[in-house]
Parts: structure tokens; sequence; C-alpha cells
């Protein structure tokens, strides 16, 4: 494996790390809208509304960012995870779709005081399923359900003379459905549920903020209750994410999450959200990299290795040689935009814009 | 199996033309903003500024849904296209992964523009504009390379059906590039600043409505722009048929349906290719015009048809409508700019001659028309090639059946147009932005 497969690798942890978190807080912000209660469920409703509006649906570039690593960079297993996870896949993007408008729709619809009925429902159902659906797309790779047959990945190849391609991935319809996938599932949607709440702390105050500070720590015991049975899980369901777990990298990055997020979880207690919001973010990288480090060097797991997967050297070598020139360009860009608002760097949300309690 | 194809190809169809409508206002008006802000640093006229600012809601509705359809068409490619992509990506991602930073520069300074209304001077809010010219153009100039690719491969060599040697950088400068690139960018030009001023045209035509200085203004501005990209059309549509005659002949004879290879070729208008006595009926023949169009010379041998073999032949009957869609559209948009300035040079009171804004009305729709109309020309006219000489379509599609992909999406459209729609159309109460105390609008607003 050269270093510029890792590099690619490396590439596509950064793009879903930045997708959770980002684009995680978002779909928290119609999960939280859904499970709004209490005596200010009025309040906390607006306020998730309000705390969304700055970024509407740029979080979704991330999104479009891992694809095209992925058919770049790893244009094999790109092939391979297209084809077996086609109904995780359409399912999250229509619950894109959904959310995508429906947020347009409020907004645009609350300025012209013209409501679209049921809005904000589609609105939550959406923002439900589609971390779900990712979710399951995403722990489906370490399933160890789909199977890549005839992977001949270096000779052969698609043409007008040879019908089938090298990689025939072997599919039934319910291979993406295993108890290991049904947890992946409600991991990516109690990591949105745990980030979201600990955004909101930031901008809140009062009620509203205690109201939003429990739900940060549901949302804490949830994701480590979910990813702790993730585990047991895999020792049945996914023995080869099991055994791919239990090695030192894996291991050391399931510490750092467990360590960050208990962190957080005694900040929250201590109502110190300034720091809490960032070690949210990492309790986040820190699993996702757990996930990663396990699944190494596999990109399917036992089926079809990232190196195997890659694509030629000059292709590597022009992603990494115009990333930095990209970089030159929008670190600028961003830095601007961020202090023109003074927006938080990381989730791209304002630093503080307090909602009335 | 076919069926599949079909489905497939339907659905990555309807997503790619929704999603060209979309990025035709995303390309287009960033220019009239850019032009617009620097007339109200120029001139000192408040409306100018006025203008640019009550662009921005419109700009941002249209810009998240031209996001998100983009996001759906990242992932169809691989749903639906899973053999291709497998195949190009080394090749035609560069393409991509370049137009991802222009696109996030742009997401981010219309962000600076739209929201920094209150907070920036007016230089500055000019200044945020550039950028986001520069990139949106430059997303469409390299997103329309992978397209180019498509029509000329390049980049690579084939052993035994696998692409050895990629060369990402040849890739990307592929044959087609250049004139697929001009003709489509400025495309969006012509297309979103003739829809923008059928808007206008439509408000000044309706007697008693207020406003009407910003409607004048918003009219001659667009139409201006207008102006300036719809013969540009004309010189860049004859360079790139000039390309498709030297280096896809079929598709040429397919736009032109001309049935057998013929020197002094005549082009037609109208009509249509009887498939049984392989025959043009009903249209209307201009002798020599199309040796003359293609080879800039009338006696020039043209390939027809039967040049080809059948199975390689691109479908005529579809090709040929849709070529002289998008010629007549750009006629139509072409009589009523020459008629508006024209008039206004003879200094005639132009925002009350009623026939001509009714012309400009009915034109509105033309440039978005020819826009669909001529990519799906190249489209339709690459076929059966996904990649034009190296791969089937039905060689890249997916193995597995997509029909009820279809189906849902064909839903989810007709829900999210129905919902857009009832939004358009419904009635502002609050007052148009720009009109709070300081000329800027408050943030609200565009929301």
């Amino acid at each position: 494996m050269g270093l510029l497969d890792k590099m690619g690798v490396l590439l596509i942890g950064l793009g879903l790390v930045m997708y959770a978190v980002s684009a995680g807080a978002d779909f928290g912000g119609g999960l939280w809208t859904a499970a709004a209660s209490g005596p200010r469920a009025g309040r906390q409703r607006e306020a998730l509304f309000q705390a969304i509006g700055h970024v509407w649906e740029t979080n979704h570039v991330w999104l479009v960012y891992i694809i095209v690593v992925l058919f770049t960079c790893f244009p094999r297993g790109f092939e391979a995870l297209s084809i077996s996870l086609l109904y995780p896949l359409v399912f999250s993007l229509v619950g894109i779709n959904f959310r995508g408008a429906a947020f347009v729709f409020r907004h645009f619809g609350r300025h012209k005081d013209a409501r679209l009925p049921g809005v904000e429902a589609v609105f939550s159902i959406a923002s439900v399923l589609t971390p779900f659906f990712m979710g399951m797309a995403v722990s489906s790779i370490a399933g160890g359900r789909i199977r890549v047959a005839n992977a001949l990945i270096a000779g052969g190849g698609p043409s007008n003379l040879i019908l089938s391609g090298p990689i025939a991935p072997q599919w039934a319809a319910s291979d993406w459905i295993t108890p290991f996938t049904l947890t992946g599932g409600l991991i990516g949607l109690s990591i949105c549920a745990y980030i979201t709440p600990i955004y909101m702390t930031a901008r809140t105050e009062g009620g509203l903020q205690e109201d939003f500070r429990r739900r940060a720590i549901a949302g804490a015991l949830a994701l480590g209750f979910l990813t702790s049975i993730e585990v047991v899980v895999s020792r049945f369901d996914a023995r080869l994410f099991f055994e791919g777990f239990v090695r030192p990298l894996p291991i050391l990055f399931a510490g750092l999450a467990v360590s960050c997020g208990c962190f957080t979880l005694a900040l929250l207690l201590r109502r110190i959200y300034s720091a809490a919001r960032w070690l949210a973010d990492f309790t986040v990288a820190f699993t996702i990299a757990g996930f990663a480090a396990a699944l190494y060097p596999y990109m399917l797991i036992g089926q079809l290795s990232f190196a195997q997967a890659a694509a030629g050297r000059a292709t590597l070598l022009a992603v990494m040689i115009t990333l930095p020139v990209g970089a030159a360009l929008l670190v600028p860009s961003l830095f601007l935009l961020y202090r023109t608002f003074a927006l938080n760097p990381f989730s791209g949300r304002p630093e503080k814009e307090i909602f009335p309690s | 199996m076919m069926r599949n194809l079909l489905f497939a190809r339907a659905l990555m169809g309807i997503s790619l033309g929704f999603h060209i409508v979309y990025v035709a206002f995303g390309i287009g008006f960033p220019l009239l903003l850019m032009i617009s802000e620097l007339l109200a640093l120029k001139t000192a006229d408040g409306l100018y500024h006025r203008l640019a600012r009550s662009w921005t809601r419109p700009m941002t509705v249209l810009f998240a849904i031209g996001a998100v359809s983009g996001t759906i068409i990242s992932f169809e490619l691989g749903v639906l296209w899973p053999r291709f992509m497998g195949f190009s990506g080394p090749m035609i991602g560069l393409p991509f992964w370049l137009e991802g930073f222009a696109f996030f520069i742009e997401a981010i300074f219309i962000g600076l523009y739209i929201y920094g209304g209150d907070r920036l001077s007016g230089r500055a809010l000019l200044l945020c504009t550039v950028p986001v010219v520069i990139a949106s153009a430059a997303s469409a100039v390299f997103v329309i390379s992978a397209n180019g690719w498509m029509n000329s491969p390049a980049g690579f060599t084939l052993a035994n059906g696998s692409a050895v040697d990629v060369g990402p950088w040849r890739a990307l400068a592929n044959k087609a590039w250049a004139h697929e690139a001009l003709h489509g960018t400025l495309a969006t030009y012509a297309a979103s600043s003739f829809a923008i001023a059928g808007v206008y045209a439509f408000r000044l035509l309706k007697r008693g409505d207020g406003e009407k200085p910003l409607y004048r203004l918003g009219l001659s501005l667009s139409l201006a722009v207008g102006a300036i990209f719809v013969p540009l059309m004309f010189v860049t549509g004859d360079y790139a048929a000039t390309w498709v005659a030297r280096e896809q002949p079929a598709k040429l004879a397919a736009m032109e349906t001309l049935p057998e290879t013929t020197r002094g070729a005549p082009m037609v208008i109208g009509g249509g290719l009887d498939r049984t006595t392989n025959r043009v009926r009903y249209g209307l023949p201009v002798p020599g015009m199309l040796s003359l169009l293609a080879f800039h010379d009338p006696d020039a041998r043209v390939l027809g048809l039967d040049a080809f073999p059948p199975a390689l032949r691109p479908d005529a009957n579809k090709v040929h409508p849709l070529f002289d869609l998008m010629v007549f559209s750009f006629f139509v948009m072409l009589v009523p700019s020459l008629w508006f300035w024209t008039a206004r040079w003879r200094k005639k009171d132009v925002f009350s001659m009623r026939p001509l804004l009714a012309l400009i009305v009915i034109a509105s729709p033309f440039g978005l028309l020819a826009q669909e109309a001529g990519w799906m020309v190249t489209e339709f006219g690459r076929q059966p090639w996904i990649a034009y000489g190296v791969m089937n379509v039905s060689n890249g599609v997916t193995p597995r059946q997509v029909e009820w992909v279809l189906v849902l999406f064909v839903l989810v459209y007709a829900a999210l147009t129905a919902g857009l729609l009832r939004l358009l159309l419904a009635r502002t109460k609050n007052p148009p932005p720009g009109s709070s105390a300081k000329g800027a609008p408050r943030e609200e607003d565009m929301r």
C-alpha cells in the first residue's frame, strides 16, 4: 500500500468526519425538532430552526466531496459499493432531497407568510431517516455480507468485447439489513442527536440552555451505549470487523473516543459549554477513526482492499498536488467568511448568537 | 436488461435536466449581480444596489436547489452507472475534484455577499461578487470537461479492456472540452438573463403594479446581458458544429437527418427520417447549406447515417428535432433583443411598448429550452456510446434493477416542483428586500 493510497484513505476519513459533525448537526436539528418537548418545546424548535439558518445545505458539500474522492481515487471500490449498497444509498438520497427542499421551503415560506402543509413533518422525518440509512450504508461495508466474486482487479475491464466488469459484487436484497448494520444506523442517528444539542448550549441561555444540556447528555449516553453494543454485536454478526477491531490502533482510537465522550459529559454536568463543543467534535472524529482503523486495509471488508480499489499513481498524484493549491484559495476565503460573521471555524456556526429563553 | 438501461437513462436524464435549469441561474445571476453592483458604485444610483439585493432571495433558493440536485447527481453517477465510473473515475474524477474547490469558493462568497449586506461596504460587496462570477463559470467549465471526455475519451491506453497509462491531465484537456465548455457555459448566461428579463417584462405588462423603475432597470440590464450572449451562441455553436462534423460524424448526420453520405449536403429544417424508406419526410431542405456550415465549403462531402453500422447510429428522430429547437430558440431570442435595443437607440419608450414586452415574455423560456435541447443533442447524438468509441451505455449501467428508483424519484421531483411552484406563486406580504432604512435588506430577507 503506497503513500498515495494512504493519503487517499485519509482524505475520505477527513470527509466523513467533517460530514458527520457539520451535516450531522443539521440532521440533529431535525431530530430534536421532532423530539421537542416540555414547556419550552416551541422555543426549542424556533432556536433549532434559526441555528440551521446560516448554513443552509452547504454542509452536503462534504458528501459530494466524499463521493468524488471515492470515484477518483478508489474507482473499483466505488463501483462495488454503488452496486451492493443500492437500497441504503437511494433511501439516503431521497431523505437528503426532501430535507433540503423542506428546509428551503420553510425559510422561503416563512418569509412569504405562505406555509406548505406538512413541511415541518417532512423535514423531521427526512432528518431522522437519512443519517439512519447512511449509518447502515457505512456499517454495511464492514458487515462482511457483501461479497465480491471474481475480484481480478488488475486484469480485464469494461470494453465492448467484455460485457462484465472485473468486479462482480454478489448481493441479496437483505445484505445490508443485519443486526450489525441496524446498530450502525442507530449510531449514525445518535451522532446527530449528540452533536446538535451541544452546539445549541453555546447559543442559548437560561431554561432553553438547560433543555439542550439535558438532550446533549442523553445523546452522549446513547452514542456511548450504541457504539459499545456494536462491538459486542460484531463479535457475533460481523466477525471480520471484530477481528479488525481488536488491534492496537482501533483500540487506541476507541479509547480516545470514550475519553473525549466522558470528558464531554463531565463538562456538560459542570455547565462548561464552550469546550464541550470541541470535545464533542473530537468524540465523533475518534469514533469514525476507530471504525476506519478496524476496517483497514479493506475498503469492503474481507473482499476488496483500498490498494486493490485504488486508481493509478498519476490520478492520485494529480489529486494530492491540486489539494494544496485549492486549499490555498479556500482557506483565506473561509477565514474571511468566519472573520466577517464571527463564525466557529469548525462548525460554520456563529460563535455567539443567543436566543432568548 | 434493456428496460433497466432505459430506466437508468431516464432517471439520469430527468436529474440532469432538472439540475441544468438551476445551474443556469447559479452562473447567470452572479454576473448580473456583479454588473449591477459595479454600476451602483460608478453611478452612485441607489437603484442599482436595490436591484442587485432584490435578486439575493431567488438566487439563494435556486443555488440551494442546484446544490441539492448536484448532490443527487453525484450519487446517481454511482448508483446508476457504477461500471462506467469504475472505468472512467481515474480520468474524469479530476475535473469533478477541481469543480469541488470552485463550488466551495462560490458558496463562501455568495454567503459573504448575501449575509454581508449590513456589514460590508458597497465596494466590498462588489469585490465579493467577482470570485462568485469566476468560480461559478469555472465550475461549469470543469464539469463540462467530464462530458467532453465522454465525447472524446483521452488520457489512457486500452489494454485488454482495461485503461492503462492513465494521464488525468490529458483526460481533462480532451479534444471536445474547448468547444463544449465555451458553448455550454456562455449558454447559461443567455438562458438565465432571458428568463429574468421575461419576469420583468411580465411585471411591466401588468398595469398598476408598483416598483416600475426597478422593473425597468431589471429588464434593461438582463436584456443587455442577453443581447451580448445570444449572438455569441451562434459563433460558438458554429465552432462546436465544425468540431462535431470532423470528430463525431454520426452525431452530425443525426443532427441534420442525413441518411446517405452526400456531396453538397442540404440542411433540412424540420421533418423526420422515415425508417422504412430511409428518406427524410416533411422537411424543408436548403441545398448545400449543411456542407457549407459543417466544412465551410458548399460542395464538401458529409458522411450520412449509412456510413455507420446500424447499431452505432444515433436516433436522428430524437437528435434532429432537438437540434432544430435549439436553433429556433436562438432566433426567438434574437428578435426581441434586436427590437428592444434598436427601439431604445431610436429613443422610443420601450417600456410602454406592449407587443415588445409580450414578445420578451414569450421568448423568456427559450434560452432554458435551448440549453436543454442542446444538451440532449450532445447526449442522444453520442448514443450508443457512454464513452465515444470505447464503452457502450449498456456496459456502463448497473447490473441491479433500478425501475423502482425511477418511479420513486419521479414522485419526489413532482412533490418538490409542486411545493416550489406553490411558494413562488404565493404573493409576498413583506416589503421587498432593500427597502429597509439603510438601503440594504435585513438579514431575514434573504432567508
